[in-house]
């Protein structure tokens, strides 16, 4: 590697960046909106965060399938319908032996155990015990009127049923013993608990600077890096430098330095205005450092790949949405492992942590998977340059 | 360094099972303007592409200044300027910026590219973006990219194409110039009169074969026809083939007899006798 040949080749992407209009206005337009964000930051110190209430998705899970169960899967109402989902606890999402839920989801777990009481967890977004409240509603009154049922066909008497809130857990208690008192061993026993969900709630700021941050990076490594590079090869620039006295090695490496410097800096601007004190941190920037490392193995091994511009921009594009798409099939459809092998299932995940300094044990093996990831597709990517030849 | 500056010996290079060059053998010396013509296909570009480094031959060597193309890559880099057919500049920069660049790489200073530009009359549009300059400018650049680090070795592919007389005639007097400066200069070109008055030698080459190799003056000598035209005073006309006695004769007595209305002896035709080198028509 020759450093004045390297300065010239370096140099050059710099220039090509400045004289396009369209990349330095985008480039603006993303540290505007990351100083706005910095400059309408709530004051942390009044406790004011911006906070997503509610729960979009309520789990109903159950050891097993009983008439309590079939009830309520029957008796869906209509505004809930798509939203309350049914699944054997075994089936449940499970890290360690605990049951993870995403963000905006809940969960009111039944179990029956032969000849025990009918043991209800509810299990909210933490810090917003209301979030589960329609879901509650529904779920109390059905299981009243199931137990009653049942009660009327063993030839009991019983009053009309009792208007259920969403955190009246007392008078469903109430009304239950009363309804044992009156029905007598037809109806079990009752035993309530309600539970926050472990972790934050979801703050917007840091979602949005989270995305913000991984979009700077994805697009420098992936989308710029592939369709500039396949640019200069359609036009006969990477030609003309190739037959220059710079060495193929030498023209790639500039180009492996250039793009995640610059996604690199447009992502710490980003993330010092949502959080300055994020940039002190060594696993902020060593988050960067795999993500964008995995990002410039998918961009080079695109660059690599395609012949054109245009097939460069399909591929970038491509990429992302087959990504997305995997990773959203894998979560509906309980698939626990192939996200794992996604640079894009980590790296959210460690940037989302190291800018919300909430970094746990968890996202350090994050990291070292999207490290290995980064490794790998950096390998692929050198393996492909080496080996096509355009 | 060998006289011979680059030496092709049983050159192949195939494309599938298909032949583009085929057994090419050639050696152009210092400080000479080769031209290099053949017919679209004929394997002068994928000639042009194994000299530039483009193309790995499949079979023979090739040497500039004495560096093996292939093995010592490396070496033979900085040793030859290339003009390509297609412009391939950064539109985004300006002429002066495109020079600056490439000169970085090459690793002259700044000041070249401006001695350059003026060479070839660039410097009035030197601070104007590439992407409004015209074809012929663009031409233009290339060459001046190709000069920038005063290479011993100058490739170019159609020089003078798109360019204006002037513009033309500007480029050829540069080449010359370098050639007077004992650098080596190789062109491809579909212009005849170009070849005929530029190049000191040249050589014709056919489906990835050399057809004829020589200057074009003793190719004119070689396959002008020796044969005098004559239109006779009674408006018949009359061939006469100088180099037999009968026919020299014949010529003479015509004259002598003053039956002859005009004398014409037959000019030499790059196009003819590339049709009939080639067996294929001029494109």
């Amino acid at each position: 590697m020759r450093a004045h040949i390297l300065a010239a080749l370096l140099r050059k992407e710099w220039d090509r960046h400045l004289a396009n209009r369209g990349g330095v206005a985008l480039g603006l337009l993303l540290v505007a909106a990351a100083v706005l964000m910095g400059a309408l930051a709530p004051d942390e110190a009044a406790g004011s965060v911006g906070r997503v209430g509610g729960a979009h998705h309520c789990f109903v899970e159950f050891d097993a399938q009983t008439p309590l169960v079939a009830h309520l899967a029957r008796h869906v109402p209509p505004e809930l319908a798509g939203q309350v989902l049914f699944r054997p606890l075994a089936d449940a999402d499970a890290v360690d032996g605990l049951i993870v839920y995403d963000p905006g989801v809940g969960a009111i777990q039944v179990r029956q155990p032969p000849g025990g009481p009918v043991r209800v967890s509810v299990w909210y977004p933490d810090g917003d015990p209301a979030a589960l409240a329609r879901f509650e509603g529904w779920f109390w009154r059905e299981a009243r009127r199931a137990f009653a049922d049942e009660a009327r066909r063993a030839g009991r008497e019983l009053p009309p049923d009792p208007p259920f809130g969403p955190d009246e857990t007392w008078l469903v208690l109430e009304a239950h013993g009363r309804l044992r008192d009156r029905a007598g061993a037809a109806v079990p026993e009752l035993a309530i608990d309600r539970k926050g969900l472990g972790g934050a709630v979801l703050d917007i700021r840091a979602a949005v600077a989270t995305g913000m941050v991984a979009f700077a990076l994805y697009f420098a490594c992936v989308y710029l890096l592939a369709t500039l590079t396949c640019e200069e090869r359609e036009r006969g620039l990477l030609l003309a430098q190739a037959l220059s006295p710079a060495s193929p090695a030498e023209i790639v490496a500039a180009k492996a330095l250039f793009y995640p410097a610059l996604g690199g800096a447009l992502a710490a601007i980003v993330a010092g205005a949502y959080r300055p004190a994020v940039l002190a941190d060594p696993f902020f920037w060593l988050s960067l450092a795999a993500v964008g490392g995995g990002f410039l193995g998918v961009g080079m091994t695109v660059a690599a790949l395609a012949r054109t511009q245009r097939a460069a921009f399909l591929g970038a594009m491509g990429y992302l949405l087959a990504v997305s798409l995997l990773l959203l099939g894998c979560t509906a459809a309980g698939v626990r492992w192939v996200p794992y092998l996604a640079v894009e299932y980590h790296g959210p995940r460690v940037l989302h942590a190291a800018l919300t300094g909430a970094v746990s044990e968890d996202h350090w093996g994050h990291l070292l998977a999207a490290a290995g990831l980064a490794a790998g597709w950096l390998l692929l990517a050198g393996w492909l340059f080496r080996r096509v030849r355009h | 360094m060998s006289s011979d500056t680059i030496r092709i010996a049983g050159l192949r290079v195939l494309y599938g099972s298909f032949a583009a060059v085929d057994g090419l053998d050639l050696a152009v010396r210092g400080g000479e303007l080769f031209g290099l013509i053949g017919p679209n296909g004929a394997g002068k570009s994928t000639t042009l592409r194994v000299l530039t480094g483009q193309r790995r031959p499949s079979a023979g060597a090739v040497s500039v200044c004495g560096y093996d193309v292939v093995r010592e890559w490396a070496a033979v880099k900085p040793l030859f300027g290339y003009v390509p057919d297609r412009d391939n500049h950064f539109t985004e920069f300006t002429g002066r910026k495109n020079l600056r660049f490439f000169g970085r790489l090459y690793g002259v200073p700044d000041r070249r590219a401006d001695e350059v530009l003026e060479l070839v009359e660039l410097d009035g549009s030197a601070d104007v973006p590439v992407a409004g300059y015209s074809l012929g400018m663009r031409k233009k650049l290339l060459l001046a990219r190709a000069l920038l680090h005063d290479p011993p070795v100058l490739y170019l592919d159609e020089p003078t194409a798109n360019l204006d007389p002037h513009s033309a005639a500007l480029v050829r007097r540069l080449l010359r110039d370098r050639v007077r400066a004992g650098a080596t200069v190789v062109l491809t070109t579909h212009d005849m009169d170009e070849v005929d008055a530029a190049c000191d030698r040249v050589g014709i080459v056919c489906r990835g074969k050399l057809v004829a190799l020589d200057a074009p003056a003793a190719l004119k000598q070689q396959h002008t026809e020796r044969v005098v035209d004559v239109v006779r005073t009674d408006g018949r006309r009359e061939a006469f083939a100088v180099d037999t006695d009968r026919g020299r004769l014949g010529l003479a007595e015509l004259v002598a007899a003053g039956r002859a209305a005009t004398v014409h002896t037959r000019e030499f035709d790059f196009r003819s006798t590339f049709l009939r080198l080639t067996g294929q028509a001029f494109e």
